[in-house]
């Protein structure tokens, strides 16, 4: 008769005990464990304001492009997912490889920025750090890496300002918010956004990372640490774990008033692909964005479906447009083995024939 | 004899008081409840550290439980009826196994947000007169704490929309673990054909996460999920407004500013900000368009020269090299100017490649 197991009383205790012993034992390890810190690349600031910061990062050498590139990365969570670990850094990466970096960081929102716009960021703060790399470098135009929510911003941002941007590059970024398996999207378009954001105020990292973790409830409330139970011995890897928990669950607070902007126009209308968003009084047209763009998801993204990036071919007016589709989710697109390996090349090879 | 003015002062000052000692019992009772367990709750104590860790050792622990579980439950002992031994286990731990990761994590919230109004309707309801089980919510309301009758009752009403959506919700989530299990046992059905087995319970476990996660994100996809969430999501909006107006009404009786003030400030004050950068930029702006004037009229001037010899000014000027920036500058443009195409005529020229790496051009 078949049966599905291959399991025997011994073998069942061996693996409980075993289990047992290994969390018993690593638990010490976490006791003594320091705040594992990010990569930390040198760096040299660029510009400031209110609670944001341009940064120029420093590689080895001069580099070799002659455009820089400004990362801007999303609202949510912190761009220092791009400079995770040293051995784990699309920043790293793309300076060895000579290009130009400057790193837009957001920092974290409070009360007195209750009442910020996406006028404010992207007319507002992104032209201003886009005008203060400009200046920096001596260039007329840069070239925009925008990821995420900050791909989002980077899309409306060239549309509407395209004569500062030569080349631009999205990663995970969502353009068509309605697909049938985007989730968050789906999750939001009953809420009423007004009461939510005039009873929350900024709405708190917190309560997102909590949205975030339901998306896949067992596997990131509980798999994932099952699976930390195997590599409490593994100092590098306890270290590298506890660093990315570092990134997941230090997250700024959203302001309250882009964050109603976002989902009403982005999430519950659909807006973008549609044409019909308006910043600041500038209507928002992707048929506008004539430069390069390379465009590059995940495949396995569950918070940006693949099809939600895809889309931004058939809306763009550019003639040069390239997509890289990666093996990988979310975040293994900047800190897997394999993202090392395909994704920093693959944006200076493309940088590199059009700077 | 009575002094009315006395005594509507005093009846006054006593009602400020009651509210002011309901608050100050409500944040001494939610300081002190349960700082582990109930600080999940997303907006109700987002206490960072220790909650990040209870939840993780909660995830552990019931992994735990599980493991011991399986060990008792003759799995893998009998191979003519493993599917009792699999129901035999998952009964065991209440037909939800790993409750905490799956659906914990929103009980936690529920309870939570529910304990925070427990808290504060306990705290409200303290100095109230006993009036032998009358059903206080749906008591019509009269004489001179009318409206702040009114608001509680409304208050009441909305926690307990909230409730009903929030049970709807756990609902769905106990929908998605039934079904999780169900996908299992078919995935285990599966190993028939393929002569696969099951060789450790963490393979076990690992296939159940996979059947659990399918399960839930079907539906957690649907209309239906969609509905019951945006309701559950839009109640608990409710209850918070109706408890910050009685939180303002609170403080302006004690003379504190209040929620809704500091917003107006903010607001104010941003808008303000907002004209002021305006009004910056349109003065420079003004400036640039009058230094470019300027400099398209020295340019028609020096072109009404340009039949003339060149002074030695000029020439040095013209000898002198373009800096970098401006080379750059220039080159900028250039290339800018090459790029513009309309966007119509672009997307005639679209091209699809297959593959992961495409590119039109």
């Amino acid at each position: 008769m078949f049966a599905p197991f291959r399991l025997d009383p011994a073998s069942l205790l061996g693996e409980i005990s075993a289990f047992q012993r290994k969390l018993s034992a690593g638990l010490s390890q976490l006791a003594h464990q320091p705040e594992p810190e990010y990569a930390n690349t040198p760096r040299e600031l660029v510009y400031r304001e209110d609670k944001l910061s341009v940064w120029r990062m420093k590689g080895q050498g001069t580099p070799s492009a002659k455009t820089p590139t400004l990362i801007v990365y999303a609202l949510v969570n912190t761009v220092w997912m791009t400079d995770l670990q040293a051995d784990r850094s699309l920043v790293r990466n793309l300076l060895e490889q000579g290009e130009d970096v400057y790193l837009l960081d957001w920092g974290y929102p409070d009360g007195a920025d209750r009442w910020l716009s996406l006028d404010d960021y992207i007319n507002g703060y992104l032209d201003r750090c886009v005008d203060a790399v400009r200046k920096h470098a001596e260039v007329g135009a840069i070239n925009l890496l925008g990821i995420c929510q900050g791909g989002t911003f980077s899309l409306c941002y060239t549309a509407t300002h395209g004569e500062k941007v030569k080349n631009l590059i999205t990663m995970v970024t969502p353009v068509d918010f309605h697909t049938p398996d985007n989730m968050l999207s789906s999750w939001a378009r009953d809420m009423d956004v007004d009461l939510f954001v005039d009873t929350m105020g900024n709405i708190p990292a917190e309560l997102l990372n909590w949205v975030y973790l339901t998306l896949k409830p067992v596997r990131l409330n509980q798999q994932k640490y099952v699976g930390l139970v195997d590599i409490l011995d593994n100092p590098k890897e306890l270290t590298n774990f506890l660093r990315m928990e570092r990134w997941i669950f230090d997250s700024p607070d959203q302001a309250g008033e882009a964050f109603r902007e976002f989902i009403k126009d982005f999430y519950q209308q659909n807006k973008l692909i549609k044409g019909d968003v308006v910043i600041g009084g500038k209507p928002v047209d992707l048929g506008m964005i004539t430069q390069p763009v390379l465009n590059i998801f995940a495949e396995q993204d569950h918070l940006v479906p693949p099809d939600a990036s895809r889309v931004l071919e058939r809306h763009v007016g550019t003639a040069d447009y390239t997509q890289l589709a990666f093996k990988g989710g979310h975040i293994g697109i900047y800190v897997s083995g394999r993202a090392q390996r395909e994704v920093p090349p693959a944006i200076h090879q493309w940088l590199s024939t059009r700077n | 004899m009575a002094d009315p003015a006395s005594d509507l002062l005093k009846d006054y000052q006593a009602m400020a008081q009651q509210s002011w000692n309901a608050w100050t019992r409500y944040l001494q009772q939610a300081a002190t409840a349960n700082p582990l367990g109930g600080a999940a709750a997303p907006g109700a104590h987002p206490g960072a550290g220790a909650d990040v860790l209870a939840r993780s050792m909660a995830a552990l622990k019931s992994y735990g439980d599980w493991l011991q579980g399986a060990a008792g439950s003759g799995l893998g002992q009998a191979p003519g009826d493993w599917q009792q031994s699999m129901q035999q286990l998952f009964a065991s731990l209440g037909g939800q196994p790993f409750a905490q990761a799956f659906a914990g994590i929103e009980s936690d919230a529920a309870r939570g947000f529910a304990q925070q109004w427990q808290a504060w309707w306990q705290a409200t309801q303290a100095g109230s007169p006993n009036l032998g089980g009358i059903d206080l919510e749906h008591f019509a309301a009269f004489g001179y704490t009318r409206e702040r009758q009114l608001q509680q009752q409304a208050l009441a009403a909305a926690m307990r929309e909230y409730l009903d959506w929030a049970g709807k919700y756990q609902v769905l989530i106990q929908r998605a673990n039934t079904e999780g299990l169900e996908k299992l046992q078919a995935r285990l059905n599966e190993f028939g054909d393929s002569a696969r087995q099951v060789e450790s319970l963490k393979a076990l476990y690992d296939l159940w996460v996979d059947g659990a996660e399918d399960a839930y994100a079907q539906i957690a996809l649907s209309e239906e999920f969609r509905h019951v969430y945006g309701e559950m999501v839009n109640a608990q909006g409710r209850v918070r407004q109706l408890q910050q107006q009685q939180l303002d009404a609170v403080c302006r009786e004690l003379g504190m500013p209040t929620r809704s003030e500091v917003t107006a400030i903010s607001k104010r004050l941003h808008e303000l900000r907002r004209e002021l950068r305006a009004g910056a930029a349109g003065q420079a702006s003004d400036e640039v368009t009058a230094l470019r004037a300027e400099v398209a009229a020295l340019k028609r001037e020096l072109a009404g020269k340009a039949g003339d010899p060149p002074s030695a000014a000029t020439k040095a000027t013209a000898k002198k090299p373009a800096t970098r920036s401006n080379k750059r500058v220039a080159e900028e443009e250039e290339a800018s100017v090459r790029r513009v195409k309309p966007a119509a005529a672009v997307a005639a020229r679209k091209s699809v490649v297959r593959g992961a790496t495409r590119t039109r051009k």
